[in-house]
């Protein structure tokens, strides 16, 4: 598939947003769908629905040999070791969450430490807290550098005998950072410290290996891969998945239920209780298809172009300051206005139909550290083209205007 | 929508210079409101009298030019105004940014009443609503005094 006629693939762009055409820079937060993922939701339910897993009749069948095609499709296409290493989630956050609780419950003791770093986002950090009480564990954070990067050396200086585990983002969604995994996950195991890997960003941005990068865990959150809402996945290693203990009880991941004792499931279905997000898994194997056919290296080359576009452009813009100039840096370029707060240029660009966000994007540690309350971020996925951000300078320029800035 | 209505000229003067944009030495009442959706935040200070009239009253805080315009009209307006007053205020504008195309108290003066309206443009934009109300209600909870910290998100 061509990258560079991308966008016809993707419905909402033949839609007038407010009478404007649609410059979607928002995909950090949430990519649009490709029509394939639109179709195959209503097509499973028109025609193929049945819950999966739990009855013996044709369509409970067949939903659950598609339910699991996807998985086997994810696998390949993070190149797991195992179908079992996958399983499915509400999204990220849940992925995390689970890993948190579990390895809290069955690793953690008082006065360990897990190491994050500055850049993650709340997803990845409140799940942690929550061992501080529970556990008496201690968390530390290991520093940005002035370019919105997290080194390796930065990472390491934070290390102390008593870390037990390291979570951290693959790729910043505020300042794009791309953080060496691969190695951070050799210096881990050379120390008996557990990897994990918050991948919301990577996934669609990235080549995925989960061999190659060896971490314990990776979370995905399928609908910033132009898959569904509701859907999440956590990558573990098979050996930790086998040793953890459940996560959420209910139907559909126990082995046999007494009046006095309960076994439970083999994997997957051990973390998947209760009914599933059916529909969304088995439209995330079109989402995967569709990404193949487009070929992460295709995507990659597309928006690292993209990317230094933007930047050339804004940084032409002289009222632009850009946040975080990382050596690799993927999909995001977030930026403040000396003189505007994010949330008005939000608004004010969302007149001429370009989609951006203002906040902190959940990721409150790093605006404290960079002193400032808010940013706008301008997120790119497969369908952005380089005009995209001649509109986008364009409506920061009627920003400076409205607040008549020079 | 018309972002000639939301930003008028008032707001964005307001906007970049707020007006009580600092602490009120010995206030007696203070609240502190944030909006943890956008990062907003907003420490409301009050000097009240023995009569229970509002001697100072100032704000410290960052946010969008909506946000402190409105803090800062806000704080302009409410000066001098005895506590059954800047209820009446607070409600008044309450209920015009929510529902009501009028203001309909008689204590404010006309071209006080004019400024508050030009804050009546946030009404076409929902997600810009909490802006605009943040620090009022934050005022509404330091007059309480229960030290409660308002959040948009609660
Ligand atoms: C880096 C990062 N981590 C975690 C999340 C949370 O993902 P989800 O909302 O899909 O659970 C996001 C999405 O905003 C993210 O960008």
């Amino acid at each position: 598939m061509n990258i560079d006629t991308i966008k016809k693939e993707f419905p909402i762009f033949d839609k007038k947003i407010q009478n404007n055409d649609l410059v979607y820079l928002d995909s950090a937060n949430s990519s649009q769908k490709p029509k394939v993922v639109i179709d195959r939701i209503n097509e499973f339910y028109s025609k193929q629905f049945s819950n999966v897993g739990r009855s013996v009749h044709y369509l409970a069948v067949t939903a659950t040999n598609l339910y699991e095609n996807t998985r086997s499709s994810v696998q390949k296409y993070i190149n797991a070791k195992d179908k079992n290493e996958i399983v499915f989630t509400k999204g990220a956050t849940e992925a995390l969450n689970l890993v948190a609780n579990t390895l809290g419950q069955k690793y953690l003791e008082e006065g360990d430490e897990i190491l994050l770093t500055e850049l993650e986002h709340h997803s990845n950090y409140v799940p942690w807290h929550y061992l501080r009480k529970s556990k008496n564990i201690k968390i530390n954070f290991a520093e940005i550098n002035e370019d919105g990067d997290v080194p390796i050396e930065n990472i390491e200086k934070k290390i102390t005998p008593k870390t037990k585990i390291i979570a951290i983002n693959h790729l910043s969604n505020v300042t794009g950072a791309i953080l060496p995994i691969k190695e951070i996950t050799e210096l881990a195991h050379s120390k008996g410290i557990i990897v994990v890997v918050d991948g919301c960003q990577g996934g669609p941005h990235l080549k995925l290996d989960m061999q190659e990068l060896d971490c314990d865990f990776y979370a995905i959150s399928c609908h910033k891969m132009y898959g569904p809402t509701g859907l999440g996945i956590l990558y573990g290693k098979k050996k930790w998945l086998e040793e953890l203990p459940p996560y959420q009880g209910g139907g559909g991941m126990i082995k046999e239920v007494k009046k006095d004792r309960i076994t439970y499931g083999d994997l997957p279905n051990k973390y998947e209780a209760g009914t599933m997000a059916t529909a969304q898994v088995i439209a995330f194997d079109q989402s995967i298809k569709f990404l193949e056919s487009i070929g992460i290296e295709n995507i990659i080359k597309h928006e690292k172009e993209l990317i230094e576009y933007g930047q050339e452009i804004l940084r032409k813009n002289n009222s632009v300051k850009l946040i975080g100039n990382p050596k690799n840096k993927g999909g995001v370029l977030s930026f403040i206005i000396q003189g505007v707060h994010p949330h008005d240029i939000a608004t004010i660009l969302d007149e001429d139909g370009v989609a951006i966000r203002a906040g902190h994007h959940c990721c409150q540690i790093l605006h404290d550290k960079l002193e400032i309350p808010a940013s706008a971020r301008a997120s790119i996925g497969v369908y952005n083209i380089k005009s995209d951000f001649d509109q986008l300078n364009e409506s920061i320029n009627k920003c400076k205007k409205i607040f008549d800035l020079k | 929508m018309n972002l000639k209505e939301l930003y008028q000229e008032i707001i964005l003067e307001h906007g970049k210079n707020p007006r009580n944009l600092r602490k009120t030495e010995n206030f007696n009442k203070d609240a502190k409101g944030n909006n943890p959706l956008c990062g907003d935040i907003v420490h409301v200070y009050l000097k009240l009298s023995e009569q229970r009239k509002v001697e100072d009253i100032s704000f410290e805080g960052s946010g969008c030019a909506i946000s402190m315009a409105s803090a800062s009209i806000m704080t302009d307006l409410i000066k001098g105004k005895s506590d059954n007053e800047t209820k009446e205020i607070i409600e008044d504008f309450l209920g015009m940014i929510k529902e009501n195309p009028e203001l309909k108290s008689n204590i404010l003066k006309e071209d006080d009443k004019t400024k508050l309206m030009c804050l009546s443009g946030v009404k076409q934009y929902p997600m810009r609503v909490k802006c605009a109300t943040l620090s009022w209600h934050t005022l509404i909870s330091a007059m309480e005094n229960d030290g409660k910290e308002i959040s948009t998100e609660s």
